[in-house]
């Protein structure tokens, strides 16, 4: 299930384009673990994010950190595009 | 009430210069990768080892520094992104430090880049009511990209001293020993919930932090961007790789080993002890113990000196720049897919990486694993398939002048075995997996202090570990040849090692060597195949079992300690008989293809 309309403003990270930014949302999890690595590596509600690279795995940048995450992660992470 | 308690020692701890019945005891608490260990090796002067890669530190290391008039326990701790939620086991090891008695004082190391990060960290430590202060690491390297973090605004907040520093080049460092004295508990509000934690730690982070879009690490993001793509990634792995074999197999294991072998040992101390042996040694007996066939000196010290050390060092020195430069994670990107095959995730490069280093430390760097099937997984595969630098030595000076076709059918058999057995393993084993999400450090250009230090005490360590198993090794094959059990451990061996895996009778006294440690084992191949006994075909079985066996005694006890005496004997009991097999059918199809070598 992925929640990337093309006219929303509201995307998956996955779905951005390489070196586009978004604000994060939330991050979706199942497992509470998922929610708690990524809010220790910074990626949290309000935090700016830009994809540098999809494939063969997704890196993005929080912030000054650089990080690496399988595409399930990536397409559990929501956030807001264009807007401020 | 167990609150009320901790509060009342919080307050009464930090005050320097009071009667105490033990040292105060300072914890360094911070993210993973912020200098924590260079910190502890400025503040101790006793060096832990120092990388540019999230895990380094595994386990808590103490030392002491004086303070002021005092002298301090100083605790180096594993990184820790939390220190609540779902932890990983390196991460429950530092929370364990920061809840327990035994620290008085926390200093929590952050990444000046990260502050936001940080500051969430900060959250938590707070929650433990320890008295702290705040060291901003690398502000040089945030300064360089452009942000600037108010120091004097945080402090005001937080209401604990903030240290600017930069630990590598000392700078900060008697600023942070005088505001030990000042240490207070952090003014944080409570926050239950992470969630809400985060919210105060982005607010507080937009008031003292400016950043500005320039960034002058121009070189180290490019570098950083080519490395992680695989259209230029790729082929740098290749080079990399293909360096570390110009350097260590052709340099170290051919041009040196020459060098050390036939000069010093060859024409040097092997005859001049022999000489004085002869001279002065009245028994055949004792002489026979220290230069004959199994000598201590003619054995034991011309294969861990002359055939093992140069490779050691040449690897280690490579190794080391490899592990600074913090190019060794980004590899985690391209094996993420593949080791999720078997039941691991991309982080697991790290420990696997880390193995062709020493597969004993790297048992123990698999707790940054998430969960407990993926570091026994881990743990495993270490054991039967990594070959460690002491035994990628021996392999790259046999076959280095066999053919290069013999090493490449070595390392896609074993690599072949591995993938197998971890396949199997992730279906087999209980428990799961854990999303592949990793920090990558930046791209630095490595210290040449910190790279030689750790290099000669990597050097340092190996011949403390290593040569006294080497001479234990050499003593026993001397006593069972003095006894004439050596025919009968060949006779013993012979259905297997000549049977199976079609290999000359003598070659089973050197898979003893190979219990004991598989490089000693691999160095009485190399022997062997130096004097014409072993075909290239037997050279690349040979090579193949001893790969696949357990390294050595110090990794079985280390995966005895990490995962209890059960999971080391099945592990024995899993990779030996693979070992043997293995051999056995590449052997059957080497010989059934006709392959040469």
């Amino acid at each position: 299930m992925r929640l990337a309309f093309a006219s929303s403003a509201i995307r998956t990270l996955s779905s951005l384009e390489e070196g586009e930014c978004g604000e994060v949302l939330e991050v979706r999890s199942h497992s509470s673990g998922r929610t708690d690595r990524l809010l220790g590596l910074g990626v949290t509600p309000g935090a700016t994010v830009t994809l540098l690279q999809k494939f063969p795995g997704v890196v993005f940048l929080c912030d000054q950190t650089e990080l690496a995450v399988e595409r399930g992660v990536a397409d559990a992470i929501l956030v807001r595009t264009g807007g401020r | 009430m167990s609150c009320h308690v901790v509060l009342e020692r919080a307050a009464a701890a930090p005050r320097l210069l009071t009667l105490r019945p033990h040292p105060l005891r300072i914890a360094l608490v911070g993210q993973p990768n912020v200098g924590k260990s260079v910190v502890f090796g400025r503040l101790t002067g006793r060096y832990v080892t120092v990388s540019n890669y999230p895990g380094t530190t595994v386990a808590v290391t103490r030392g002491r520094a004086p303070v002021g008039a005092e002298v301090c326990d100083i605790i180096d701790t594993p990184g820790v992104n939390a220190l609540d939620g779902t932890l990983s086991e390196d991460e429950r090891i530092t929370r364990d430090v920061v809840a327990g008695a035994s620290c008085d004082l926390v200093v929590q190391v952050a990444d000046a880049r990260n502050i936001r990060r940080a500051l969430m960290l900060t959250g938590q430590i707070a929650a433990f009511g320890k008295p702290m202060v705040l060291a901003l690491n690398m502000v040089d390297e945030a300064f360089a990209r452009g942000i600037v973090v108010d120091a004097a605004a945080l402090e005001a907040t937080l209401g604990v001293p903030v240290v600017e520093m930069v630990a590598v080049e000392g700078r900060g460092l008697s600023e942070l020993r005088d505001a030990l004295a000042r240490a207070a508990r952090p003014r944080v509000p409570v926050h239950p919930h992470a969630g809400d934690r985060a919210v105060w730690a982005h607010q507080l982070t937009e008031r003292v932090r400016h950043a500005s879009t320039l960034s002058l690490a121009y070189v180290q993001e490019a570098l950083a961007r080519l490395t992680r793509r695989p259209a230029t990634g790729l082929p740098i792995l290749a080079v990399v790789l293909y360096s570390l074999y110009l350097f260590v197999g052709v340099f170290g294991a051919q041009t040196l080993v020459k060098l050390l072998e036939d000069r010093l040992f060859g024409n040097g101390i092997n005859p001049a002890a022999i000489w004085i042996a002869d001279r002065f040694i009245p028994f055949a007996v004792v002489r026979d113990f220290f230069v004959g066939p199994y000598g201590l000196i003619t054995m034991g010290m011309t294969y861990s000196i002359a055939i093992v050390l140069p490779v050691v060092a040449t690897f280690f020195l490579m190794f080391g720049f490899l592990e600074d430069s913090g190019y060794i994670p980004r590899l985690a990107i391209f094996c993420d897919r593949m080791f999720r095959v078997m039941g691991l995730n991309g982080k697991a490069v790290l420990p696997m990486v880390l193995g062709l280093g020493c597969d004993t430390m790297a048992t123990m760097t698999t707790r940054i694993l998430g969960t407990p099937k993926e570091r026994l997984i881990a743990i495993l595969l270490l054991a039967l398939g990594i070959p460690c630098s002491a035994q990628l030595a021996t392999i790259l000076g046999i076959l280095g002048g066999v053919s290069f076709a013999a090493l490449a059918t070595l390392f896609g058999v074993v690599l072949g075995q591995m993938f197998v057995v971890g396949w199997l393993a992730a279906r087999v084993l209980k428990g799961e997996r854990s999303e592949f999400i990793l920090e990558l450090p930046p791209i630095r250009w490595p210290r040449i202090g910190n790279l030689l230090t750790k290099t000669r005490l990597r050097v340092w360590w190996y011949l403390g570990e290593a040569v006294p198993l080497f001479l234990l090794g050499t003593v026993l094959l001397f006593v069972l040849d003095r006894l004439s059990l050596l025919g009968y451990v060949s006779a013993m061996g012979r259905p297997i090692v000549t049977g199976l895996l079609g290999l000359p009778e003598s070659t089973a006294q050197i898979f003893v060597m190979g219990f004991l440690r598989r490089d000693y084992g691999a160095a009485g191949l190399f022997q062997l195949a130096q004097s014409g006994q072993l075909t290239g075909v037997q050279s690349v079985v040979a090579l193949t079992v001893m790969t696949l066996f357990v390294p050595c005694v110090a990794n079985f006890l280390m995966m005895v300690r990490e995962r209890g005496l059960k999971t080391g004997f099945a592990i024995l009991a899993v990779v030996t008989p693979v070992a043997i097999l293995t051999g056995a059918g590449l052997n059957g199809v080497l010989h059934a293809l006709g392959i040469r070598f």
